[in-house]
């Protein structure tokens, strides 16, 4: 096959950890807003707790990841320029004004709930109507799902190639870590009557995403082979694959179906939990490091993914 | 009125004066020395520090008069795009483009978040890495506008690099009349400056005198170039396939992938907030 030397055609990506945790926490973040909107407004005492844990946690979440973001800058003193303009042929544009949004929202939430606790002020609850529920949920579900838009709109083959299945199961992942931190912080909690609900969230999130990744690595053909063969596929098996998607899925189906010793039962969910966050961050990492090896084969980038 | 390049492969004698001229207009720094062992080419690529770079295409044909060797050499350069890739990524507004119809990046606006870099189908643009704010803080001191060369060598400047960095279409030359400084010294023609139409006009011509003669011409970016970027404004005659001068056949623009991005993203959250809906309070307790 004809080509410069083989030398690369495309320019990658010059995005390290601090991108793939920006990823990774917008996921959760996204996944956070729709586990909020699930408990709202419910008498059950479990549902309150998980409630105010998961609107504490998206804020938290939302003060923690512009810093990771800024960080990745060439010029992170110059950061406010991306809110000179609204671009919505950008998702990078259109991503930092809904993680700009959502932290609005996010901050509302959590501004309720410390009302409703006595921590501030009774009064400001009014301050923030509960619309930002749905709101949250809304741009939550956007905050998780953007990240994949960004990357299938670039020149990068692999990427290009998962226009359909990238955001898709960007978005599964998100809700399926964000099950697992709240199984967590549930378990901390000592709130267990929730978690067998989070345990089924996660199973669902974790069973579309491994059916779009299989999909993904089905149709893509050879343009996939970065992501799933080689060094970066052995790691995107063991650990997302199989660690953060199959054993924990087989944990939860355990726990669902057998009564186990309170004990045991408590160590099988934080094993599961922590798996399955551990393969959120690993499949992330493996798209960005996949993307590289990409970029540097020219044969796939003569003739670009529609 | 839009100007810009045609680059003509068979009139390339490879001398690389265009690769220097451009260093030295626009100040750009070495990208350093690796001996490639790709025939002359010790370039081996466009970056945010080198805006023209030499092809030196090596072909060989056996036959009965014995072996033949010949040399392409093309002079690349970013395309200036009539849809460009890098300006409808870049989220901080920094490319632009300019009352030359060039795609123009504005070093004082730009971030360095990267994004362009990607999205370029061409692979040209690139973050020219930062250096340090003290002594050498002046290394990367690229030449934008011709005033704030005159003034301040350092303000609108690249000063300290970590920003996007590729061809100008020597933004500040033609500000003030003067032809982009790798056209003016190639000294052979193979790289013209000016208005797009008559070039266009001018390679058209070009290639009908060549193919009479019998020698493979094809022109490349001339007309639309498909995927949705049109035409280039700094487009290419071949003298070989695009591929053998790591060009692309069939380059696409990125953000038409967009609409069915969101589209997946959005199904996949309606399908788990129906199955959460359905997990949390689908017990008929709804209160
Ligand atoms: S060739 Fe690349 S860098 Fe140049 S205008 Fe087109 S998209 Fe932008
Ligand atoms: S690196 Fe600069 S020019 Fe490129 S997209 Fe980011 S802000 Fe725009």
């Amino acid at each position: 096959m004809k080509s410069y030397y083989d030398r690369p055609l495309l320019k990658g990506p010059h995005w390290g950890s601090n991108v793939v945790t920006y990823l990774f926490l917008g996921g959760i973040m996204g996944g956070l807003g729709l586990i909020s909107l699930l408990s709202d407004d419910r008498p059950e005492p479990e549902m309150k707790k998980l409630r105010k844990a998961t609107r504490y946690t998206a804020f938290a979440l939302a003060a923690i990841n512009p810093p990771i973001l800024i960080s990745h800058l060439g010029r992170p003193e110059r950061f406010l320029n991306m809110l000179r303009i609204v671009k919505f042929k950008s998702p990078m544009s259109l991503g930092v004004w809904g993680l700009v949004l959502y932290s609005g929202a996010a901050g509302a939430n959590a501004l309720r709930e410390l009302a409703d606790d006595g921590v501030v002020p009774r009064m400001l609850k009014f301050v923030a109507p509960s619309a930002t529920v749905p709101i949250q949920a809304l741009l939550g579900a956007f905050m998780a799902g953007y990240t994949g838009v960004l990357i299938s709109a670039t020149a990068i083959p692999l990427w290009a190639a998962g226009k359909r299945h990238i955001p898709a199961f960007s978005v599964c992942s998100g809700a399926a870590s964000a099950s697992a931190l709240a199984t967590l912080l549930s378990t901390l909690q000592g709130n267990h009557d929730v978690i067998p609900r989070l345990e089924r969230l996660e199973m669902a999130a974790a069973a579309l995403e491994i059916a779009l990744v299989a999909d993904f690595r089905k149709r893509g053909g050879a343009v996939t082979a970065p992501l799933f063969e080689g060094r970066v596929g052995k790691r995107l098996r063991d650990f997302t694959i199989i660690g953060g998607i199959v054993v924990p899925f087989a944990l939860n189906a355990i726990g669902g179906a057998f009564k186990l010793p309170k004990s045991i039962d408590a160590l099988r969910s934080i094993a599961a939990a922590t798996l399955t966050l551990v393969g959120g961050y690993v499949l992330r990492e493996s798209l960005i490091e996949a993307g590289k090896l990409s970029a540097n084969d020219p044969h796939v980038a003569f003739r670009q993914p529609s | 009125m839009a100007t810009g390049f045609f680059t003509d492969a068979t009139l390339c004698i490879g001398c690389k004066a265009c690769e220097v001229a451009c260093k030295q207009w626009n100040e750009l720094p070495s990208d350093g020395f690796e001996f490639t062992g790709n025939s002359y080419d010790n370039t081996s690529q466009l970056s945010g520090t080198t805006w023209r770079h030499v092809d030196f295409v090596e072909r060989e044909s056996i036959d009965e008069n014995g072996i033949t060797a010949s040399w392409s050499m093309l002079s690349d350069v970013c395309k200036h795009c009539t849809n460009a890739g890098c300006l409808e990524a870049c989220p901080t507004g920094a490319i632009v483009r300019n009352e030359f119809g060039s795609v123009f990046v504005q070093p004082d606006i730009c971030n360095g978040c990267g994004y362009c870099v990607v999205s370029c189908p061409f692979g040209v643009i690139d973050l020219i890495e930062a250096v340090g704010n003290g002594d050498d803080a002046g290394k990367y001191a690229l030449a934008t506008l011709h005033e704030d060369r005159l003034n301040d060598r350092k303000t609108a400047l690249q000063a300290t690099g970590g920003v996007a960095g590729k061809c100008t279409l020597c933004y500040d030359r033609q500000r003030i009349g003067m032809v982009p400084a790798c056209a003016k010294a190639c000294p052979t023609e193979s790289i013209q400056f000016g208005e797009i139409e008559e070039l266009r006009e001018r390679a058209k011509r070009r290639v009908e005198t060549l193919l009479e003669r019998g020698v493979d011409a094809r022109l490349y970016g001339a007309d639309d170039v498909g995927g949705g970027i049109g035409s280039l404004n700094a487009f290419f005659l071949l003298a070989d396939s695009p591929e053998a001068y790591n060009l692309p056949v069939e380059p696409v623009l990125p953000s038409t992938r967009q609409a069915m991005g969101y589209a997946a993203a959005a199904a996949a959250a309606l399908a788990l907030a129906t199955l959460g809906w359905a997990i949390f309070r689908g017990d008929g307790t709804d209160a």
